[in-house]
């Protein structure tokens, strides 16, 4: 058949990605546990985009990507929707977790103290060149401190409604079983509360800085204060049939609150949260949520503007997508396009009409 | 019968075509509107003046039905319309504005699309109709550019590139496509050349004695307020303190306040 | 009796990939579609294995419908062998073990992007398109909350406004593919971006449309004999492309739409878009007799 010759679409794509996957090679167990060991604030920010709590996941999603952020996440993320919901768990409240590092940067000092936790802030940036001369890099020991922090802190939050500078947030009345859950439900705005903070939560974390960032330099209106930022480990707690409820397991998370003094004669806050210990991330997109009520439409800090581009497998895919042969697009255009070149050499009544 | 029935006779031949009761609006503390009443008779003109907060602007977006009052009514006679306009829902408000009321707004960017065509701008209310016929949306639009004494060939040059009297003009077009019961006129020449503030309004008195068009203009200008208006109302801090015939009000104005302005104007 | 014993050995994937719960979603979904023809329905789109942009409304749907005794055709821009259409089709076939066809007539379900095949479609088929923007008032309102509200007012002013500017503009009008369409006389929907040549096939059809968007997160439909009337005025009449006098170099085959290629030295050749309509009409020169179903346009002339 004289067509056949052009018909080689499924040997083509086979062999593309054959070609893709010999730069990685081999995937072994070794190179997985390697690769959790070795990346974790990597495997914690594929995680929180992802919204699946799966160190051992995101680690093969990342080996099986060679890297490719985008893709790795869409591997999880495809993986994840087939999963059943089993349960909501117990909701956390923010002094209940094992706290890492809680800072604040509107107080010099604040009840249960400043806890640094584990941090590249003040570390200086050097290549550790030594290492490719042979030369291991081996961090030095921590010391403990004569007494150890608590592990649990209170919330600055309760301290400033306590004060009375912040307003109580209101309790929202969903039951817990019925809490809106955006990767069942499609996302409608004016979002629900629940819908915003869950879209933050597994948001691009390069999307949601360039947004924030773009608030924070003055395209919003409100500038972040961090109020408090948390590092925690926390525990999921899900009911057994049998009415018990236990801990089954412990996730990372972060979560941050910025305020602004703003407000008409209290403060504002901000707040988002997400898996994973990713600093950036949760600042961002509180700086986001802080600016978003009344912001003007098609502002980047309003609320449909921002949760929709900073949507990691639809923005990446979407972006790629423009890869795809768009010819019978492209022909109908031009089809438009020569005749009304065609108009222009024979003046239309339009345009005659025009001239009168 | 009212002092104004007496006085203007072939006014009240017929009924008003406007008629407003007891419209009051609160923002929080701010006082807007303190139970306001009016009416308008068909081929009037209203002026209506005020320092800015006086009210003025918020009594006109309810006429525009873009705003609803705490209390009052609001009535226009016409055909098939409720006894009180507020009664309608969003979408039939949408539909009586587009098809009955006119509006120019000082701000010619939120009364036009200023990178469509002007035609087009004028073109979209006759859409919004229901017209499909392309040459009928060309004759219609350069008739009622023609009419606000815009320059035709320019027809298809978007607003963005006119001058600002030339994008008044547009949106008067546009006001007018439809030949609506009521055009209303916020603060139309404000910002603009007096030069070009006088040809403006000469265009809209000719408009309004070639078609008997029932107006209600809103202005803080004195000077535009008397070239155009048969009757004046004059509001401060929500409330009319003082309404009458033009001549009379500025001739011989009873309130302070009205006898303050007028002075200062002249 | 163990637990073990009451449970399906344990999987990796559902059947048709998606779970219990999207696939009903997804039915529910569609069923909102068929009752309000034209209108957006939004739905969750979950995740699947092929990047967003690329499929992924479409594949929900195909995966929703497909069953073991079910034929599927898979085209984009109307060949079945391009690449993307050969990716989603092989997957199709690995998790549904549904039959696979390159011939129009012989499938149950097509799922396509951005073409409606030549040959008419018939009432036990479904089309599924692909849809990139499902909003006709993205041009005229980015903001889909405001555009959902005024697609409820069937506030359609400024959409008929850009077809006013084209024509001033231009002599013409300039849109090309995904023409906006009046269905059933209440909802302007964006037919996906299928040439205008495709549009007139909609319209009382004897088969249902599914339009699905997965990035964007809405599904609608044209049910069969359902009217579908491209916004046109009155007074300028709706026009396809320009391909009835085409003629296809490899196929012989004149009156459909072409794809052009651009030639070495100037001008250019036109082949079929509709690969597997070229095809047969090869397959038939060479002394084969496959069947060819009726079109919906002879000789260039769109039949009614």
């Amino acid at each position: 058949m004289a067509y056949v010759a052009t018909r080689g679409g499924e040997r083509a794509i086979e062999q593309a990605e054959r070609m893709y996957r010999a730069q990685t090679g081999r995937i072994t167990p070794s190179r997985v546990k390697e690769i959790g060991a070795a990346l974790p604030a990597l495997v914690d920010r594929v995680m929180g985009e992802a919204s699946l709590y799966a160190p051992d996941l995101a680690a093969l999603a990342l080996a099986q990507s060679g890297g490719d952020l985008y893709e790795a996440l869409l591997l999880l993320r495809a993986w994840r929707t087939t999963q059943p919901r089993l349960q909501v768990a117990e909701p956390v409240a923010a002094d209940e977790g094992f706290t890492h590092r809680r800072i604040s940067a509107a107080f010099k000092d604040i009840p249960g103290g400043q806890i640094l936790g584990p941090t590249l802030d003040y570390a200086h940036r050097l290549l550790a060149t030594q290492v490719l001369e042979g030369e291991a890099y081996k961090p030095a020991a921590v010391t403990p401190a004569a007494t150890p922090a608590p592990a649990r802190h209170p919330s600055l939050a309760a301290w400033q409604v306590a004060q009375g500078l912040v307003e109580p947030p209101m309790a929202d009345p969903v039951d817990r079983d019925a809490i809106p859950d955006l990767t069942r439900e499609p996302l409608l705005f004016p979002a629900k509360r629940a819908h915003t903070l869950q879209s933050l939560a597994r948001a691009d974390t390069g999307g949601t800085l360039a947004l924030g960032y773009s608030a924070m330099r003055g395209y919003g209106t409100a500038h972040p204060t961090v109020n408090e930022l948390r590092l925690s480990e926390v525990e999921v707690r899900v009911r057994h049939p049998r009415g018990v409820t236990f801990s089954a397991g412990r996730v990372k998370t972060s979560q941050a609150e910025v305020v602004t003094t703003k407000g008409k004669d209290r403060l504002r806050l901000g707040f988002a949260a997400t898996l994973g210990w990713n600093e950036v991330k949760v600042i961002s997109a509180a700086t986001l949520d802080l600016n978003s009520p009344g912001a003007p439409k098609n502002s980047p800090v309003n609320e449909e503007f921002f949760l929709y581009h900073t949507e990691p497998v639809e923005s990446s895919g979407f972006c790629i997508h423009f890869k795809l042969p768009h010819y019978v697009t492209f022909q109908s255009s031009l089809d438009a396009l020569r005749g009304a070149q065609a108009k222009k050499e024979a003046p239309t009544p339009a345009k005659t009409e025009e001239t009168a | 019968m009212t002092a104004l029935a007496k006085a203007m006779p072939q006014l009240v031949t017929a009924e008003p075509l406007m008629r407003f009761d007891s419209l009051s609006k609160r923002y929080g503390p701010v006082v807007a509107l303190d139970d306001v009443s009016a009416h308008v008779y068909p081929g009037e003109v209203l002026g209506i003046v005020g320092e800015s907060g006086s009210g003025k602007s918020t009594l006109l977006r309810m006429m525009n039905l873009q705003e609803s009052p705490d209390a009052g009514t609001y009535a226009l006679d016409l055909p098939d319309l409720p006894p009180n306009l507020f009664d309608l829902d969003r979408f039939e408000r949408r539909m009586l504005c587009a098809r009955r009321i006119g509006i120019v707004y000082q701000n010619p960017h939120q009364g036009l699309l200023m990178k469509n065509s002007s035609s087009g701008n004028v073109a979209e209310r006759l859409l919004i109709a229901g017209e499909r016929r392309f040459h009928v949306l060309r004759e219609k639009a350069r008739g009622a550019l023609d009419a606000s004494e815009f320059p035709l060939d320019r027809m298809d040059a978007p607003p963005v590139e006119l001058s600002g009297g030339m994008q008044q003009r547009v949106q008067l077009a546009k006001a007018i496509a439809l030949e609506p019961a009521l055009l209303l006129l916020d603060e139309p020449t404000t910002g603009l050349d007096v030069s070009v503030q006088a040809l403006v309004l000469d265009t809209l008195k000719r408009l309004q004695q070639d078609r008997r068009m029932t107006m209600v203009l809103v202005s803080h200008d004195l000077g535009v307020i008397r070239t155009m208006a048969d009757r004046v109302m004059v509001m401060r801090q929500g409330k009319v303190v003082e309404e009458g015939l033009a001549d009379q009000v500025f001739q011989d104005p009873q309130h302070a306040y009205t006898q303050q302005l007028v002075h200062a104007k002249l | 009796m163990t637990l073990a014993s009451l449970t399906r050995p344990w999987r990796a994937f559902s059947y048709g990939f998606l779970d219990a719960s999207a696939k009903r979603e997804m039915r529910r979904k569609m069923i909102k579609a068929v009752a309000v023809p034209g209108c957006q329905m939004p739905y969750a789109s979950r995740e699947v294995p092929i990047a967003r942009g690329w499929g992924t409304g479409g594949l929900q749907v195909t995966l929703t419908l497909v069953n073991p005794k079910s034929v599927v055709k898979v085209i984009d821009q109307g060949a079945d062998d391009s690449v993307n259409a050969a990716s989603i089709r092989r997957f199709l076939t690995r998790v549904s073990g549904a039959g696979a066809t390159n011939d129009t007539l012989a499938a149950s379900l097509i799922q396509s992007r951005h073409r409606i095949p030549e040959e008419k479609l018939r009432a036990d088929q479904i089309l599924i398109l692909q849809v990139p923007n499902p909003e006709p008032l993205r041009p005229v309102e980015p903001n889909m909350s405001a555009a959902r509200q005024m697609h409820a007012d069937a506030d359609y002013g400024r959409l008929w406004l850009t077809l006013y500017e084209q024509i001033v503009r231009s002599g013409r009008v300039m849109q090309g593919a995904s023409y906006p369409s009046m269905v059933n006389g209440r909802h302007v929907m964006s037919p996906s971006p299928i040439p205008r040549w495709d549009v007139p096939k909609l319209h009382m059809a004897d088969h249902l449309t599914i339009l699905s968007a997965g990035r964007e997160k809405r599904i609608f439909a044209v049910p069969p004999h359902t009217r579908v009337e491209p916004l046109v005025f009155d007074d300028v009449p709706y026009r396809v492309e320009d391909h009835a006098g085409l003629t296809c170099a490899r196929s012989g085959l004149t009156g459909y739409f072409m794809n052009e290629i651009p030639q070495d030295g100037g001008g250019s050749a036109h082949e079929v878009s509709d690969s597997e309509l070229g095809v047969k009409a090869i397959r038939r020169a060479e002394g084969e007799d496959p069947e060819i179903g009726a079109t919906w346009y002879v000789d260039g002339e769109m039949q009614r």
